[in-house]
Formats: structure tokens, sequence, C-alpha cells
């Protein structure tokens, strides 16, 4: 800033003119000194101020090197002191060990007595796992028989609904026959009546058959948001299952972790551990055991109560196919009294056959007899036509007659004028006169009597060709309608014909459905007996659960005892586990937690996986169930438009209502007879199908409960197994226990070794490290020194730098003077304008 | 005339010697006429009459008879009654008058009866004027009444004279 200063303010100089010259000379001499003298001090400022900051740094290192030794020395003392008590710790776990070394000996005796617990344990379990295969053969055996029944039921349920079927197609040939009756010449009101009611009843059953049908729509519907609610649980369980996974790879690697700090835990640690850590194992093997032991008690309670409830069932059972047999056998008498009145009807349509041929034959026979009548008729009318003739030409005699007896009147007259005339001559001949008229007057009389008979006979002639004439129409008429009669004859002949056939089908449907009885009659049977096996085996199922319950009554007492033994055992083995390592326990129990973790994580994952599959598979199921249940709809329309159909076609039948010939209405009779007894035996049938579909729901539910007891007692032989397993694992556990437990023996007697040894090093070591703790001192107070004087050196730079500071300024001070004396001159005198530097 | 005054005067003359005299009975319309046999020349059966231009009106024609021409006079006509058919029981009485035959034509005529002078009674008197005189008198036969008519005046002598 000076050197500056001087450039600028020597500008000027430049022009300073030579005549002052010598006094320019001296003032330029003066700056140049001045500026020398400024340029000095400055240095010596600069230097002085370096050597200050070199001593503020010489004693700051100083400091530092103090402090650290402090820090050394407090670290040397606490070593010191941690080596203390890490001799007075290996003191107290050498006292340790050597009381571990005694509590092991206690252990190794109490494992022994574990071991013998576990042995016996072990044999009750073979035991009861032995029990335990046979009730699972058992009720394999139950479940088996159970299948059979369940077989034979669906079997007898088939038959029951053949038999319905049977009987819906029997009804349906009476119906038939029923038209075939219409056909043949119309029902008779009781018929149309029947067939009014068959329709009412198949409307009833089409009614319900709707209701079925939106019954079946629900269960469809309701299938199919239950397969979407298993889909969605499916899609849930799936998402679970992949958290699963990877909470199970993420404790797996916790695991993997703690696996690999546990195992960069010390050798002896290790050893202790694995004791305890087997003792635990062992007491919760041990409590395990007892909750199995406890399961499986209860469970084999359950089972002896299923098998219980399953001999209830099966008689039950037995029971109802008891009296399903009766039914059946009701229903086969039945079904051959049908048979019998379908003979019947099968005799009666022959005989209304035979009548109905006869009836033809006369009709024929009247239509032969009309013809000849015809024929007669019209010789009849050719008779009296001739017969008219005849009387005609009577007529013309009568004629001639009168004219006779006219002329002989009129003579008798001329002959008694003649004898009047001739007076008494003429008087003879006047009696003869008179005696000719009288004759004459009669045969006249009797022309004319003639004349009015012949007058009858001819009206009568004439009537008589009338009467012929409409005779003749009405035989040709009576003829047309005999022909009519032959025609509906011959249609009556179809009709009891195609009746016959009807009544003969039915006889062979009635005779099948007998047959068909007998077989659901063995079916009945068959089913009876399989569920009086399956009572006996459920019964001898029961016996050997509660032999089981007993044996395990037994069990959970040993493996009370050895949980206790156990537990006694992991106390005073924690008790060693604590005194020895703190942070191993925990590390342990972290790795332990872990595995366990993994295990249980793994277990969920299976576990969920099978539930996806099993809900996957339920899916499935629940959309077939959809499906068939869709079928199912599908199928019960088609039923309902049939029997809408069926009833359209009774209703048509029920309009028409007709007269009947003596021989259909006996016919008829049958018929109505018959369509009761079917009633009642469609009746019957349905309480065997409604007492079938008891049963065989029955026999599911045996089956079902039949397959949870094996389910059941496959849980009871896998924890009979397990408890085995178990067992011969705590057993071999034990042993090893027992030999870690010598070998852990002989380590803590070696650790003891060992820990004296340590403590003597420790002692040698807190000596050398209290010799080095005193050459630290040493050293701490000659560091104190050298500060001191580092900090007298320090004051006395300071002093020297504050001297140089003020020569500085005050070279500063002349140095602007001397410039401010240059300027005046060259403003004076014209100074060169060359510059001075 | 003397023939016909001869058979009226006859029944008185005869009444004590032959209480009976035989007559002709015929039949015109409903009623029944006679006439005296010994007056009648013959009774004929009628086939039909061959009318005569120019003759009265109860002259229905002429017939040949027995080889004589004979005019038919038709009582019907004469009673004032309407023509009747042609039957079988016509007959033509054929009676004597002026020695001429004339012939009526009558419904029947079929008996002769013997009828006493006493059965006779004279027609009513009413009856005499008003029928021209055809009825001389009137007989009664059990329950028959029967009319004995005036030959001369049914044949109208008078217009007969004048043909």
């Amino acid at each position: 800033m000076a050197s500056n200063g001087t450039k600028n303010g020597s500008r000027p100089v430049k022009t300073v003119r030579a005549p002052k010259q010598p006094r320019l000379q001296s003032l330029r001499q003066a700056a140049m000194l001045a500026n020398a003298v400024d340029k000095a001090a400055s240095r010596l400022s600069a230097a002085s101020a370096e050597q200050a900051t070199q001593q503020e740094q010489a004693r700051v290192t100083i400091e530092d090197v103090f402090s650290k030794l402090e820090e050394t020395a407090a670290a040397v003392q606490d070593l010191v002191r941690s080596q203390r008590a890490v001799s007075d710790s290996t003191t107290l776990l050498q006292d340790g060990a050597e009381g571990s070394t005694a509590t092991l000996q206690e252990l190794a005796a109490s494992i022994t007595s574990v071991k013998k617990d576990s042995a016996l344990l072990a044999t009750f379990s073979d035991a009861t796992a032995t029990t335990l295969e046979e009730v699972a053969r058992s009720i394999k055996g139950v479940s088996a028989n159970a299948e059979d029944l369940a077989a034979a039921s669906e079997q007898l349920l088939g038959s029951v609904s053949g038999t319905a079927s049977n009987l819906a197609e029997m009804t349906l040939r009476v119906s038939s026959k029923a038209a075939s009756v219409e056909q043949l010449g119309g029902t008779t009101e009781e018929m149309a009546r029947s067939v009014a009611r068959l329709a009412t009843d198949t409307e009833a059953v089409g009614e319900r058959l709707v209701s079925v049908a939106s019954s079946m729509g629900k269960i469809e519907k309701t299938l199919g948001s239950l397969a979407t609610g298993a889909n969605e649980l499916a899609t849930s369980v799936e998402q679970n299952s992949t958290t699963t996974d990877l909470l199970a790879r993420s404790i797996g690697a916790v695991a993997e972790h703690a696996k690999q700090l546990e195992s960069s835990v010390i050798d002896s640690a290790a050893m202790v551990t694995q004791v305890a850590a087997s003792v635990e194992e062992v007491a919760a093997t041990a409590e395990k055991h007892a909750a199995t032991v406890h399961a499986a008690a209860s469970s084999i309670e359950q089972v002896a109560h299923s098998a219980e409830a399953i001999a209830r069932g099966a008689e039950q059972i037995a029971a109802l196919a008891a009296g399903s047999a009766a039914s059946a056998t009701e229903l086969e008498g039945t079904a051959r009294q049908l048979a019998k009145m379908g003979e019947n009807t099968k005799s009666v349509s022959l005989a209304v056959n035979e009548a109905a041929r006869e009836g033809a034959a006369t009709v024929g026979k009247s239509i032969t007899g009309l013809g000849k009548i015809r024929a007669t008729m019209a010789d009849s009318a050719l008779v009296m036509k001739e017969m008219g003739n005849r009387a005609e030409e009577i007529g013309d005699i009568v004629l001639t007659i009168n004219l006779i007896a006219d002329r002989t009147n009129l003579l008798s007259l001329n002959a008694s004028i003649e004898a009047a005339r001739a007076g008494e001559h003429g008087r003879g001949f006047a009696v003869v006169a008179e005696e000719i008229r009288a004759l004459s007057d009669r045969a006249a009389t009797a022309s004319a009597d003639i004349g009015k008979i012949i007058r009858g006979l001819q009206s009568t002639a004439r009537k008589a060709i009338s009467a012929a004439a409409e005779g003749s129409k009405v035989a040709d008429e009576g003829a047309t309608l005999a022909a009519d009669a032959e025609r509906a004859m011959s249609a009556i002949l179809k009709g009891v014909e195609d009746v016959g056939q009807t009544a003969r089908e039915m006889s062979r449907a009635t005779e099948e459905q007998v047959v068909a009885n007998q077989y659901l009659a063995q079916s009945i049977s068959k089913v009876s007996e399989q569920s009086r096996t399956i009572a006996v085996g459920a019964n001898e199922q029961t016996l050997a659960a509660k032999t089981l319950a007993q044996g395990s009554v037994e069990m959970r007492l040993l493996a009370k005892q050895t949980s206790i033994a156990a537990a006694e055992q992991a106390k005073s083995m924690r008790n060693i586990v604590k005194a020895n390592a703190q942070l191993k326990g925990g590390v342990e129990q972290v790795s332990r937690a872990c595995q366990e973790q993994a295990v249980g994580a793994s277990g969920l994952a299976k576990a969920v996986t099978e539930m996806r599959a099993v809900t996957l598979y339920m899916s499935g199921a629940l959309a077939d169930q959809s499906r068939e249940a869709s079928l199912i709809n599908a199928q019960t329309r088609e039923l309902t438009s049939a029997t809408q159909r069926t009833i359209v076609g009774l209703s048509e039948q029920a309009k028409g209502a007709v007269e009947v010939g003596k021989a259909v209405e006996d016919f008829r009779t049958r018929t109505a007879q018959m369509a009761k007894a079917l009633q009642e035996q469609a009746d019957g049938g349905k309480q065997l199908e409604a007492a079938s579909r008891l049963v065989s729901r029955l026999a599911e539910q045996v089956t079902l409960a039949t397959g949870v007891q094996a389910v059941a007692t496959a849980g009871l032989a896998q924890t009979a197994e397990d408890v085995r397993r178990l067992a011969k694992q705590t057993s071999r556990a034990l042993e090893e226990q027992a030999a870690t437990v010598a070998a852990t023996a002989a380590n803590v007697a070696r650790q003891t070794l060992n820990l004296g040894s340590t403590a003597r090093a420790t002692t040698e070591q807190a000596a050398a490290s209290e010799e080095i703790l005193r050459s630290v001192d040493e050293m701490r107070r000659r560091a104190r020194a050298a500060v001191t004087s580092a900090t007298h050196e320090k004051t006395r730079a300071g002093a020297m730098a504050d001297d140089a500071r003020q020569l500085a300024a005050q070279s500063s001070e002349s140095s602007s003077t001397a410039r401010a004396a240059l300027e005046a001159a060259v403003g004076d005198g014209g100074v060169s304008a060359k510059p001075l530097f | 005339m003397t023939e016909l005054a001869r058979y009226d005067a006859a029944p008185a003359a005869l009444e004590v010697q032959t209480p009976a005299v035989l007559y002709v009975i015929f039949r015109v319309g409903n009623a029944e006429y006679a006439l005296a046999a010994d007056s009648i020349f013959q009774m004929e059966s009628f086939t039909g009459a061959t009318a005569v231009p120019g003759a009265p009106s109860f002259v229905i024609g002429i017939v040949h008879l027995r080889g004589r021409i004979v005019p038919i006079v038709d009582l019907r006509l004469r009673f004032g009654l309407v023509p009747g058919p042609t039957v079988l029981e016509n007959r033509i009485v054929v009676g004597l008058c002026r020695e001429r035959l004339v012939g009526l034509l009558v419904d029947s005529g079929r008996e002769v009866l013997k009828i006493a002078p006493t059965q006779f009674q004279a027609p009513p008197k009413i009856l005499e004027d008003q029928t021209g005189g055809f009825i001389k008198a009137v007989a009664q036969v059990g329950t028959r009444v029967i009319m004995l008519v005036d030959f001369a005046k049914l044949i109208g002598e008078e217009s007969l004279d004048g043909v």
C-alpha cells in the first residue's frame, strides 16, 4: 500500500525541470531511503508475525500431546481397572464354572431319569400308535361300510326314482289310455274328473317345478357368487402366500444373519448354549408332548363321541331301512294288485273287443237285413202295383157287371110293363120279371159293393205302394246309418285294440315294477345290513377309543412328569446360561426365535399354499357345482315345460267328456280303480323316496362323520407318530445332552484351568500396565515443562512483533512525508516527466 | 089324352076290382115320380141324343129307337134343374102321346110299384098353380113320397102340336 501510494505520487515528478536539479537530487535520495526503510520495516513485521504464529503452533502441539497423554493415562487406568475387573470376573467365572460343573453333574443325573421317562413314554406311544392304527383300520372299515351304505342308498334312491318314474310312466300310460278311451267314443265324467284331478296335481307339480327352478336359479346365483367369493379368496390367499413367502424369505435371511452371528460366538459359550438349547428343546418338546397328548386325548374322546354318533346314525338308518322295507313290501303288494288289475283290464278289454266284434257282426247283419228289407219293399211295391192293376181290371169287370145288371133291370122293367099291359095273361111273366129285377138289383148292389171294395183296395194298394217307397227310402237311410255304424264299430274295434295294447303294455310295465320293487326291497335290506355292520363297527370303535382314552390319560401323566422335570432342568440350565453369556443368550434367543419363526413361516407358507390349492379346488368345485346347478336348472325348466305341455294335453283331454258304451264303462271303472291304486302307489313311492332320501342323507352324514373321524384318526395317528418321534428325539437329545453335558463339564474344567492362566496373565498385564502408567506420568511432566517454556517464547515473540509493527508504522509515515516533499518540489520547478522508479 | 084320361079314370073305376095299379117309378134330382105302367111304351137306356136345331130348350134331341125316331125331353131341364151328367143309370121313359112316341130323360128308373088309388092325394093348390100342372097327385108309400106326373103336360102338348 505504501509502495503504491509512492508510485502514484511520483507521477507528477516526471515533469520536474532541469533548473532545480540539485535539490531534487537530495529529495530523491531521501525518498529512496525512506522507501528502503519502509520495506525493511515491513519485512520485519512479517517475520515477527510468522514467528508468533509458529510459537502458537508449537504451543498448541504440545498441549495436544499433553492432552493425548492425559487420555492415554486415563485409558491405561481404565485398562488397569478393566483388567482388574476381568481378573475378578475370571475368578468369579472360575467359581461359577466349578458351580456349573456340579450343576451339570446334577443335570446329567436328571437327564438320565428323564431319559428313562422318555423311553417309557415312547413305549406307551408305540402302544397308543398301534391301537390308533387299529382304530384307524376299524374306522376305514366303517368308512368303507358307510361308503357301501351310501352307494346302496344311492342305488336305493335310484331304484325308488326308477319306481317313481315307472309310476309316472304308468300314470302317463293310464292317461294315454284315457285318451284312447276318449277317441273310442268319449270319456266318462268320472274319467274326466280324474284327469282334471291329475291335471291339477300335475299343475301343482308344475308349480313346484317352477319354484324348484327358481330355487335352482337362486342356488346357481349363490354358487356363482360363492365361486366369485372363492376366487376372491384364492386371490387374497395368493397375495397372502406371496407376502408370507416374502416374510419367510426375510425371516430366513434374518435367521441366516442370526446363525452367522451365532457361529461367531466363542466355542465354550456355544457349547453351553447348545446344552441350554437342548434343554430348552427338551422342555419345549415335553410341553409339546403334553399338549399333543392332551390333544390326542381330546381327539380320542371326539372319536369316541363320533363313533357313538355313527352308531346312533346307523341304528336310525337301520330303523328307517326297516320302515322302508315295510313300505317296499307294501309297494310290492300294491304293484301286484295293480298287476292283477292290469290283467283284469286286459281281460275286460278282451271282452270289450269281443263285444265290439260281435257288435260289428250284428251291424253287418243289420246291414244285410236292411238290404233284404229294401229288396222286399221294392218287391212289395211291385206286387201292390200289380194288385192295383188287377183291381182296375176288376173295376172294369164290375162296370161290366153293373152294365149287365142295369140292362137286366131295364129288361125286367120292360117285361113288367109288358106284363102289366098283357093284363091277366102277363101275371106269371110279371112275377118272373119281378124276380129278374130283384136279381139284377142284387147283382147291382153286389157289384156296387165290389166296386166299393175295389176302390178301397186300390187306395190301399196306392197307400201300400207309397208306404213301400217310403219303406225303401227308410231302408236306404237305415243302410246308410248301418254303414256309418259299421264304420264307427270298426273305429271302436281299433280303439278297443289300442286300449288292449295299452293294457298289455301296462301289464308289462307293472310286472317290471314288481321286479323293480323286489330289487328295491333287496337294496333296502342291503342298506339295513350295512347300517347294522356300521353300528357294530362303530360300537367296537367306541370301545377302542375308550381304551385309548384311558391309555392317553396315563400318557398325559407321564408327559406332565417329564415336562416338570424338563422344566426344572431348564431352570437350572437357564441359571448357568445367565451366568455365562448374556449376549450369547440373546443371540441364541434371537436365532432360535428366528428359526422358529422361519419354520413357522415356511409352515405357514405351506399351509397357505395348501389353502390356496384347496381354495382353487373349492373354486373349481363350486364352478362345477354352479355348472351342474345350471344344468339342473335347465333340466328343471325342460321338465317344467314338459309338465306344462302335459297339463295342456291333460286339460284338452279333460275337456272332452261324452258317453261311452257299457263295455267301456266297465273298463273305465277298472281304469279309475287302477288310477286310484296307482295314485296310492305313487304316494307310497313318494314316501319311500322321502325315506330313502333321509337314509341317503343319514348315510352321507355317516360317511361324512366317518370321513371326519378318519381324518381325526389320521391326525391322531400322526400325533401318535409325532409323540413317538418326539419321544425318540427327546431320548436322542437327552443322550446328546448327556454327552454334551459331559463334554461341557470337561470343557468347563479346561476353561477353569484356562481361566486360571488367564487370571495370571491378566495380573501380569496389570503390572505392566502400571509400569506404563508411571512412564506416562513422567512424560506428562516433561511435556508440561516444555509447554511452559514455549509459552515464554511465545510472549517474547509477541513483544518483538509489536516492536516490528511500530517500526513499520513509523517508516511508512516517513515514506509518505518524503513523497509529499517530492510532490511539492515537482510542482515548484517542473520536475522531469521521468519516473523515479 | 084319351089314354091318359083312361088311366086317370081307371083308379076310380078299378077301385073295387083292382085295388092297386102298377106304376113305373123314376127319379129326377132328389124326388121320385111315378107314371102308370100301362101308359109307358118301354124303358130305354140313354147313350146320347142327336140335337135337333130349332127344337124347344127342354128337347135335347132325337134318338133312334127300334126303327123309330123319338124326341127326348130332359125332365131336369123341364123341371128347371141344372142338367146332370150322363151316367149308366139314366133312363129314357118312352110313352105314347097322340100315337107318337116321346122319350123322357130321367136320372134313373129301376122299379115298378103297385099303388092303390087311395094312397094318392091331390097336390096342394098352390103347387098345382105354380108348377104348371105337371103333378097330378102325391102318394105316400112307406116313408117315400112319390109324385104322379101328367105325361101330356110334361111333353108340352101345345109345343109338340106346333111341331
